[in-house]
């Protein structure tokens, strides 16, 4: 089992491969469908800075964020996958989440030097692994805005990494 | 002897909350199952995982998934037995009450049919704003008023499908097509190993009826001969919990056939039920 902690460094991202076992520990991102797009807009446009977190070294959670908890939804969903790549560029190292991707995201992960992880969806063992939760942005999305959350050793397993699959 | 319409209202409420929260004895027998015969290490980890946050679920009586589903709702009726409006008026509310208590996901849509589409009228923040799905009702042999709550996910409904299939009066086409959609199905859906419930009908309607029903009647220890050839043959294609390849992809095949008619094609309604699914749970209302 491998610990990771956020911020994942440049060297723990690179030293991840497909089929490892990881715990995720220290705050993390949550998002999903409807505000990755405004977030890379944010980016796009130079704004990010205002989120009030570093990018660099972040875990994004495909998931919301609502009082039934936490838990992946699938990053093939077409406005979440077509985020991580740029999302890599701007420092994100892990994205978690669950469902194969396509090739030349799996191929960007590896431009950008991050990885991709599956968690199982077990909402009622993450619920006892969440100690804090923050909307960080667009509020109005309700359970669907930006999430910062708090977590205490996550399970997953890198599906992605490398330009290797765990799908493959 | 007649219930209040605040003991039905309290017994529905309570029986939402265990179907999105617990796990039905012979599932957790499926699952255990599969752990021991599992051969693939990650697999087996995540069955491990899938089964250990069910006993979570049920212990804190809190939702197995965040994605706490929609009501969905069979009423069964004896012989001497009658539902009125305000039976159904309690049920309601207590389906209202129990997705507050769970507490379900607040994931209900207002606005007009336009912004209900394409969701530009916003979220209800109340986890009651999830309005159950129509009810279906049905006779059952014993003397009583049966309700199942059954907790439909997202996911497998992204990935279900309901079509025509032409038979040429051969049984294992249809066996063959529903194979073929579930190995897709079930490798799209991400959160596997799923139950497959499967109906076969006459229209639409009746085939998604049949599929409902499929997973109200449905045992992980009793399998038709049809059932376990769906099951062996969609394993055989080593998908694997979460995708992540493995023997387990299907824990088991619900599978109800309806009346059909001369015709050259039947409905088939296939869900791929999610590693969660069927959450259900079932109360006595008399």
């Amino acid at each position: 089992m491998i610990e990771l902690t956020t911020p994942i460094s440049e060297q723990a991202a690179a030293s991840l491969n497909v089929g490892d076992t990881v715990e995720i520990s220290g705050y993390i991102l949550c998002g999903r469908d409807a505000v990755l797009p405004k977030v890379l807009k944010m980016i796009e446009d130079g704004t990010a800075g205002e989120l009030g977190v570093e990018l660099q070294g972040q875990v994004v959670f495909h998931t919301a964020v609502s009082p039934a908890g936490v838990g992946p939804t699938s990053s093939n969903k077409l406005e979440i996958e077509s985020s991580i790549a740029p999302l890599s560029k701007a420092g994100i190292k892990l994205h978690l989440g669950k469902g194969q991707l396509k090739k030349e995201t799996v191929e960007a992960l590896d431009k950008y030097n991050s990885v991709y992880a599956v968690i199982p969806p077990v909402t009622a063992l993450l619920g006892a692994k969440t100690s804090e939760v923050k909307v960080l942005a667009f509020p109005e999305l309700g359970m669907e805005a930006l999430h910062l959350i708090k977590v205490d050793k996550y399970p997953a397993i890198i599906g992605a990494a490398h330009g290797r699959s765990i799908y493959d | 002897m007649t219930k209040t319409y605040e003991e039905i209202a309290a017994l529905v409420r309570d029986t939402l909350v265990d179907a999105g929260s617990t796990f039905r004895t012979d599932k957790k027998d499926a699952y255990r199952r599969a752990i021991a015969c599992e051969r693939n290490e990650q697999a087996k980890w995540v069955l491990e995982q899938i089964l250990a946050n069910a006993e979570a679920a049920e212990n804190a009586h809190s939702p197995l998934c965040d994605d706490s589903g929609i009501p969905h709702l069979v009423l069964e009726i004896g012989e001497d037995c009658a539902v009125t409006g305000k039976m159904l008026d309690a049920i309601k509310q207590g389906v209202a009450d129990g997705l507050r208590k769970l507490p379900g996901r607040p994931m209900g849509i207002i606005g007009n049919d336009s912004q209900r589409i394409d969701q530009s009228g916003g979220l209800d923040p109340d986890s009651a704003g999830v309005k159950p799905a129509p009810i279906l009702i049905r006779r059952c042999s014993e003397n009583t008023i049966r309700l199942h709550i059954l907790m439909f996910g997202g996911g497998p409904a992204i990935r279900g499908k309901t079509y025509r299939v032409f038979h040429k009066h051969s049984t294992q086409v249809v066996l063959d097509e529903i194979v073929s959609w579930a190995k897709e199905s079930v490798a799209q859906l991400g959160c596997s190993p799923c139950t497959l419930a499967v109906g076969v009908g006459r229209s639409h309607f009746e085939a998604a009826s049949m599929m409902l029903q499929a997973q109200v009647d449905g045992n992980y220890n009793e399998q038709s001969e049809m059932e376990q050839e769906i099951t062996r043959r969609v394993n055989e294609a080593n998908i694997g919990p979460l995708g992540l390849k493995g023997d387990t992809s299907v824990i088991a095949t619900f599978m109800k056939v309806g009346p059909q008619r001369a015709s050259g094609i039947r409905v088939v309604c296939l869900r791929p039920c999610c590693c969660f699914e069927p959450r259900i749970a079932s109360v006595e209302l008399v």
